[in-house]
């Protein structure tokens, strides 16, 4: 049962799913594909620590959940941000960039 | 957000079903979905299905991951584990009971002496200021010991000279005589310093405290202000409030109720309750003569409230420079110094010690309880191998196979806790009633919360402890080796099985070697103590104590005594009768400095010696030798030449090699104002244990109670039969000669007695109680490993004696087995004990705490019992049928 090891990566994945999630309400699959998307294909997040994430981030009040039709008539679980979600997006992303910024800057010295 | 948290803990709980059907169709639209995309891109439906699944992974694992996040604390699988627990004991109910019980007799021991140990070492005081109450005490500089009494003026000039009280106040009990319109009644009370009560941080419940001008008699005028206790108030004046004001008779005094303390109160802590306070006033009156007023009188307890932020050692410093300076200012004094020792340290000192290594033996017990328990766990973790095999191969993490066996054997603890809880709750009155009387604070033992939840606490690390050894192997497990062994209960995992069973032995072993040779050594120094010779003869000896009448002259009370005595000895069936300041078994005694004829010395270096005042025939009634001279007679009175009688000891120390007869010796008492005078020795006596039986003889000087007024009194009667049976008449004859001079504490001799060894009996029979459940454990425990064994060993047996061994070969071989760890825990055990029976020896009399015998016969009857457990299983083994034990699996 050992949980998946995502200290830094954790952070990472949480801020992808709310940056997917950003536009429109997704279920599980679509999420998966977003990320693929809006990231060049570079992460590609399996369901091993995709429901995991989303549920604790559903308990934690940023997303939430209802079933719905997805494209072919097949009920799936769609997942959207709330408020909450939204405020955690943007914390995220500016600490993210601060992150960035700072490890660029450190690469980049002498 | 702990609220939302608990909220959703509440849902995933309650609505378990419900979210695991909602997690398993989200997961299996996830699933359609991917397929679906995989059509899409020109697989077939079962091709697509099938990569689907691949990459999902393990469904299960996912919905696993997914519940851990949801519980947060997983709560829900400790409940599942709980439930499947306690499924598991029922299904194994001999195993279960076995535990529980164990491990109730273990906890409900522990629970049961920390109960006491609480209430009377670990309880702060009930005082406001209890953390800052400290004893101060007064003590001989030469010999940094003695009684720690202080005078009152010395007192005086510690309270003024310090800056780092904030309180100070002299207290001594006193016996008082109510006289009222009943029965004419002995009470207990205390004198004190008026600062007491604010001191404390008590006011009355009803009146006011002293006020501190009421310390000087002056103030008082012609009554003192008493203070009654709230039990007193209600039993003599029926809890009238209109008592305050009121003038009471005590003896001969007039006093005036000023105030009512609540019925919890009480000071001193003591067995025996104090009934009233009054004032150091008492004390003061008759001028420069005043015992209060003499600087040479110690005999008062001082006790003191430390500033806040202030040290022990920094008061101890500052007083003891105070009482150098008093040293220098009264050359005259013997030098004294002072002691500060916290109020209860000071209070339950003597028995503190004893309480704790009772403690520490119970908890012993405990380890071996678990350790027996773990024992059980670890035989019964090897039947469920592949039952955990199995959960681990079906997605079980090894983790969760640990915790589950925790949860089951944490699950036994608080079972059997709560049992042990029980069994303490119905043994605590009895347990009581063991405890010495004079033990202080008794009446506070009870299952409170503390206790309750020191049961709690034991009773989770015990599941904990013994729940350790199985979890930790079975986390341990290798899947693959574990399914492969399938039906050979017994395979590779054996031997290191049998290791950690092996070491379990080995310290249960060490645990009851230490208990039992600490229980061997107290129950010789007990022998000891109760054989030993006091010098006297206990039995068939009624003694009772008697205030002095109120009104007749100080000169005509000796006379009282002498005609209580005569009328006691006239009674039928008593052989003679006498009366002593001091009696033997008491612990009461009064230290005198003494100079011997030919051996002049200074005041302030003079020897101090037990004295004690007697009437004539003390000797015989005691029946202690008189070795040469005479007894005291009628006519030794205060008008004849003063006669004293010493013991051997003291001939012996003052006149060694001499005849003391005839000799002179000046004990510091009476003469007035000069130097007292010397009295002639007339007798020498055998030697009496005074104080307690343990200790050795000391010199001691008797005078007649004639020529040396000491109060109060005891009287002593032999008499032939049941002592107790002149009790009645006793009280008659006394009430017929003065009705104002009630008697009591009526107790035989061998009543003293059974008191003085209180302590040393409760203790010594308590921890022979645990050693020998230790010794039951240990050799069930030492039982248990060599059957487990032997029966893991059938085939191998079954060959080797198919190969033609012989039955003997196969018992010794058997019997090695199990005597090997029991030995080695034997070597373990002893080398601690030679440590740890130091600790009991200021418990120990007439026995070394490493006495060599007591040493090796503990090693003895162990090896005997731990061969004994090793024998029946081996023999078992021994008789096995070749036949069957090949067939065997």
């Amino acid at each position: 049962m050992s949980a998946p090891r995502t200290d830094l990566l954790q952070g990472t994945l949480d801020l992808l799913i709310l940056k997917a999630l950003a536009l429109e309400e997704l279920h599980g699959m679509g999420i998966s594909r977003r990320i693929a998307q809006i990231t060049n294909g570079a992460f590609e997040v399996k369901p091993g620590s995709l429901f995991p994430a989303l549920h604790r981030m559903e308990e934690a009040g940023w997303l939430s959940a209802s079933w719905g039709e997805a494209e072919t008539n097949r009920r799936a679980k769609f997942y959207k941000l709330t408020r909450l979600g939204r405020r955690q997006l943007d914390a995220e992303t500016a600490q993210w960039e601060r992150i960035s910024l700072a490890m660029a800057s450190a690469l980049r010295a002498t | 957000m702990p609220f939302r948290r608990l909220k959703n803990l509440c849902r995933n709980i309650l609505r378990k079903q419900r979210a695991d059907h909602d997690l398993d169709q989200e997961i299996h639209s996830y699933l359609d979905l991917l397929a679906e995309e995989k059509t899409r891109s020109g697989m077939t439906r079962d091709e697509a299905l099938a990569q689907a699944r691949r990459e999902l992974g393990s469904v299960e694992q996912i919905k696993e991951n997914v519940r851990d996040i949801r519980m947060g604390v997983s709560m829900d699988n400790l409940l599942q584990d709980v439930r499947y627990g306690l499924r598991v004991l029922k299904r194994n109910p001999g195993f279960a009971a076995t535990a529980i019980l164990t491990l109730a007799l273990g906890i409900g021991a522990t629970t049961a002496i920390f109960s006491v140990v609480d209430a009377i070492v670990f309880k702060p005081l009930p005082f406001p200021n209890a953390a800052r109450l400290v004893r101060i005490r007064s003590v001989v500089a030469a010999a940094g010991a003695g009684g720690g009494v202080a005078s009152y003026p010395d007192f005086l000039d510690l309270r003024a000279r310090n800056h780092v009280f904030e309180g100070m106040a002299a207290v001594h009990t006193n016996d008082f005589t109510l006289i009222g319109p009943r029965e004419p009644l002995h009470i207990l009370g205390a004198v004190v310093s008026a600062q007491l009560f604010s001191m404390l941080g008590v006011s009355p419940a009803l009146g006011r405290s002293f006020l501190p001008a009421e310390d000087s008699p002056a103030a008082a005028g012609g009554a003192n202000p008493v203070i009654l206790s709230g039990g007193l108030w209600q039993r003599q004046f029926g809890s009238d409030p209109a008592v305050l004001g009121r003038g009471i008779h005590l003896g001969d005094q007039m006093f005036t109720v000023v105030g009512v303390m609540p019925p919890a109160f009480q000071y001193p802590i003591q067995a025996e309750p104090v009934e009233l306070w009054t004032t150091i006033a008492l004390d003061l009156r008759g001028g420069v003569n005043a015992v209060a007023a003499q600087r040479g009188a110690h005999y008062l307890d001082v006790a003191g409230v430390l500033k806040p932020g202030v040290e022990i050692r920094q008061a101890q410093s500052e007083l003891a420079a105070i009482a150098a300076n008093l040293n220098r200012e009264h050359p005259d004094n013997k030098a004294r110094t002072v002691r500060i020792v916290p109020e209860i340290q000071s209070l339950i000192g003597p028995i503190r010690d004893p309480l704790l290594v009772l403690l520490g033996a119970v908890g012993c017990v405990l380890l071996i309880v678990c350790v027996n328990v773990a024992n059980l766990l670890l035989a019964r973790a090897t039947g469920r191998r592949k039952e955990m095999a199995v959960r681990a191969a079906l997605g079980a993490g090894r983790l969760r196979a640990a915790r589950q066996l925790f949860t089951e054997s944490v699950s036994l603890g608080l079972l059997g806790g709560a049992l042990g809880l029980a069994m303490a709750f119905a043994s605590l009155r009895l347990l009581v009633r063991l405890i010495p009387a004079q033990v202080p604070r008794l009446d506070a033992i009870g299952l409170d919360g503390r206790v309750l939840a020191f049961a709690f606490l034991i009773s989770f690390a015990a599941g904990i402890l013994f729940g350790l050894a199985p979890a930790l192997r079975v986390s341990g497990i290798s899947l693959t080796a574990s399914l492969r062994e399938s039906g050979r209960g017994a395979g590779s995992g054996g031997r290191e099985h049998s290791r950690v069973r092996n070491m379990l032995v080995v310290s249960e072993v060490a645990l009851a070697v230490v208990l039992l040779l600490g229980s061997s050594l107290l129950l010789q120094s007990f022998r000891h103590l109760t054989q030993a010779d006091p010098g006297f003869n206990r039995s068939h000896v009624l003694t009772f104590q008697l205030d002095s009448p109120a009104g007749r002259a100080d000169a005509r009370i000796p006379a009282f005594y002498r005609d209580v005595v005569a009328r006691i000895g006239l009674l039928p069936g008593v052989q003679s009768s006498s009366a002593v300041a001091s009696l033997p078994l008491t612990g009461e005694n009064f230290l005198l400095s003494v100079e011997a004829e030919g051996q002049p010395t200074p005041m302030a270096s003079r020897p101090s010696v037990d004295f004690n005042a007697i009437e004539p025939n003390y000797f015989r009634t005691l029946g202690i030798a008189l070795a040469a001279g005479r007894d005291f007679t009628e006519r030794d009175d205060s008008k004849s030449t003063p006669v004293v009688i010493v013991n051997r000891a003291f001939a012996a120390r003052f006149f060694p090699s001499q005849n003391p007869i005839g000799k002179h010796v000046r004990p510091g008492i009476g003469g007035g104002a000069g130097e007292p005078p010397m009295r002639e020795i007339v007798g020498v006596s055998g030697d009496v244990k005074q104080s307690d039986p343990g200790s050795a003889a000391a010199p001691e000087i008797y005078a007649p109670l004639a020529q040396v007024r000491l109060d109060p009194v005891y009287i002593v009667a032999r008499t032939a039969n049941d002592p107790r049976s002149i009790i009645a008449p006793a009280r008659r004859e006394v009430a017929a000669l003065d009705r104002t001079a009630p008697i009591y504490h009526t107790e035989t001799l061998d009543q003293y007695f059974a008191e003085s060894v209180a302590a040393p009996r409760f203790v010594t029979l308590l921890l022979t109680g645990f050693a020998g459940l230790a010794l039951l454990l240990a050799s069930v425990g030492i039982y248990g490993v060599i059957s487990y064994i032997a029966a893991q060993r059938t085939h191998e047996i079954g060959i080797r004696l198919a190969l033609g061994a012989r039955k003997g070969e196969i018992l010794r071989m058997v019997i090695a087995k199990g005597l090997a760890p029991a030995l080695a825990g034997l070597a373990i055990g002893v080398a601690a004990a030679l440590r740890l029976t130091r600790l009991l020896s200021s418990l120990l009399y007439g026995v070394s705490p490493t006495d060599t015998v007591t040493f090796a016969a503990v090693s003895l009857i162990l090896m005997g019992v731990a061969l004994l457990a090793c024998y029946i299983p081996a023999r078992r083994a021994a008789k096995t049928d070749p036949m069957i034990s090949l067939r065997y699996e």
